[in-house]
């Protein structure tokens, strides 16, 4: 079946693994209102603060060898459609923002040489392909928290170009005592619990483990990608250019391909207080009907990965009929639109999908029935 | 078949040169207040994309297998009190964030990839499928230490930029011309610095089911 939107893509199959289970089980958690993160020590079995944290059930943060995550990587995966991956004509794309971080810091903290066969990007990735039979046309994306975000785009357009059949993207971050002891020291990793969008006095970011996978293709599936965006305010490492423009450059190029639209938004959402403001503000002003949700407040951020895992549960929210609320959040809010509650998806035709990164990086897209 | 030509290129090959010297040598070309900070990936891709003088309308491609090496063995080692300077710098692909953000240079599409033996062509298809008038390439390594001994960081340190257009001009410098094989072959970030800097041919497979035509003028 040929698409009736122009330059679309199908998303053919999008699966996802959080600490709350699969897709299926993560949107039925995130429906009940349910919350991933817990209170564990920042640098693992080293102690330090207590922050907010979700981990896959039975994973430490300290890294073992080889990783607890492969385990649940290959079952991930194994829900992916067969299809010869890796090679010319089905091309891989792994995104991350931590790859194996977690295993370098592992050896440098314990002196294990074991550790390091997954201590860089490539060797990390070159294991899990070998591990998943994958062929080398394996490409590596890493742009922090919109990664994900980076691997569809490229996906969507070799597949559009028709120079690639179909496209895996495949999108992992499993926490450690690195990435966790950053943010930490960035102060915004904290005692508190997440609260996106909500006002109040200081703001406050969790982690959580999280992969997922999705397929695109031209003419298979009943969701299409009908929209895609970047963009890269370069104004500070950490924060946002204060009026917003950022945001609303990157959603500028949305806006055409919504209209007409009946659209609900999966905002980035992490809890801190400047971008949330700006994210929440910035929305209500150029979709006013729109009802904004974040889920960082149940599963934390997926950093690099969060833009697909975040992505297959849009998708199965569509398909479900029912969509999360802003979790972890109470009133006031930074702006009406966001919405606490599960809502009703069937009075809605597209869905648009915002991440940010370190460096004002901005990613979104556009989904909707095909 | 897919083509660019290449319109402008800066190449940085300083062999053993420590940080230090690295940054005495081209800090002229950044802030004053900034330099102090950046690492020796960012000066060395600093300067050459700067060179460049990229614009929003630019796509910027950046490709490096193993990042800010020596700022991520800081940040390691700066355990269990970590440092949240080191936290930032040593985030992947924080080399071109240092110079826009030092220029305040907005840019619509940046693509950083990491990868192993087709690096380079991985990264040169993705400016390939790029959509703005001009695509700017840009990557390298900085050599590690401890981390370079431990097989997870570069021998060596180099820098490249390179400008490319779908249309040929008046001066293009090179052309590039990707096209479907079913050859096996790669060619590494290393290897297509040294063909960048020492302007030499070549034509062969770069990555999975991808040949490259290299051809100077």
């Amino acid at each position: 079946m040929a698409s009736h939107l122009p330059d679309s893509v199908r998303l053919a199959a999008s699966d996802c693994l959080t600490p709350l289970g699969d897709t299926a089980a993560t949107l039925a958690a995130l429906l009940r209102g349910e919350r991933a993160l817990q209170a564990r020590p920042v640098l693992g079995r080293e102690g330090g603060d207590r922050v907010p944290l979700a981990l896959l059930p039975g994973r430490e943060l300290d890294e073992t060898v080889p990783p607890a995550w492969m385990d649940a990587v290959r079952a991930l995966l194994a829900a992916a459609p067969p299809a010869p991956w890796g090679d010319a004509r089905h091309p891989v794309f792994v995104t991350s923002s931590n790859f194996g971080v977690g295993s370098l810091y592992a050896y440098r903290r314990g002196g294990d040489a074991a550790h390091l066969a997954y201590g860089a990007p490539f060797v990390c990735v070159d294991g899990l392909r070998r591990e998943l039979g994958w062929g080398d046309n394996v490409t590596i994306f890493s742009h922090a928290c919109v990664s994900a975000h980076l691997g569809l785009m490229q996906a969507a357009r070799l597949v559009r170009a028709e120079l690639a059949e179909r496209a895996l993207v495949f999108s992992f971050d499993f926490l450690s005592p690195f990435v966790a002891g950053g943010f930490h020291a960035l102060k915004i990793l904290n005692a508190d619990f997440p609260a996106p969008y909500a006002e109040r006095p200081t703001g406050s970011i969790g982690l959580g483990d999280g992969a997922a996978f999705a397929v695109l293709t031209r003419d298979v599936g009943e969701l299409a990608i009908a929209a895609q965006s970047l963009h890269n305010e370069m104004f500070h490492f950490t924060a946002n250019r204060p009026d917003g423009a950022g945001f609303a450059a990157c959603l500028a190029p949305l806006v055409a391909a919504a209209r007409g639209c009946r659209l609900w938004i999966k905002g980035h959402g992490t809890g801190t207080l400047n971008a949330g403001r700006l994210e929440a503000t910035t929305i209500a002003r150029i979709f006013p009907q729109a009802p904004l949700v974040g889920w960082k407040g149940s599963l934390g951020h997926t950093l690099g990965s969060c833009g697909l895992v975040e992505l297959a549960l849009v998708a199965a929210a569509l398909r479900g009929g029912r969509a999360p609320g802003t979790i972890g959040s109470a009133a006031p809010m930074m702006a009406d639109n966001v919405a606490l509650a599960p809502f009703a998806t069937t009075g809605y035709d597209a869905v648009l999908c915002a991440s940010n990164a370190f460096g004002g990086a901005h990613a979104a897209l556009l989904l909707r029935h095909a | 078949m897919l083509e660019r030509y290449i319109q402008a290129i800066r190449t940085d090959d300083p062999g053993l040169e420590e940080p230090a010297a690295t940054r005495e040598r081209l800090k002229g070309g950044f802030a004053p207040g900034g330099v102090r900070r950046m690492t020796q990936l960012g000066l060395l891709v600093g300067a050459a994309v700067g060179e460049l003088a990229p614009t929003e309308d630019d796509t910027v491609v950046h490709a490096s297998a193993f990042g800010e090496t020596r700022t991520l063995a800081g940040f390691l080692d700066s355990f269990p009190t970590a440092s949240p300077t080191l936290f930032q710098t040593s985030v992947h692909p924080s080399s071109v964030q240092q110079v826009l953000i030092g220029r305040q240079r907005s840019v619509r599409e940046f693509f950083p990839l990491a990868g192993g033996p087709y690096l380079a062509g991985q990264a040169l298809l993705v400016a390939f499928m790029a959509k703005t008038p001009r695509v700017l390439v840009c990557g390298g390594e900085e050599r590690g230490t401890w981390m370079t001994e431990c097989g997870v960081a570069s021998p060596r340190t180099f820098a490249f930029a390179l400008a490319l257009t779908a249309e040929p001009g008046t001066g293009a410098l090179g052309r590039l011309t990707f096209s479907p094989t079913d050859r096996t072959g790669g060619l590494s970030l290393a290897e297509w610095f040294d063909l960048l800097h020492s302007r030499q041919p070549f034509a062969g497979p770069v990555a999975p089911g991808w040949q490259l035509k290299l051809e100077w003028s």
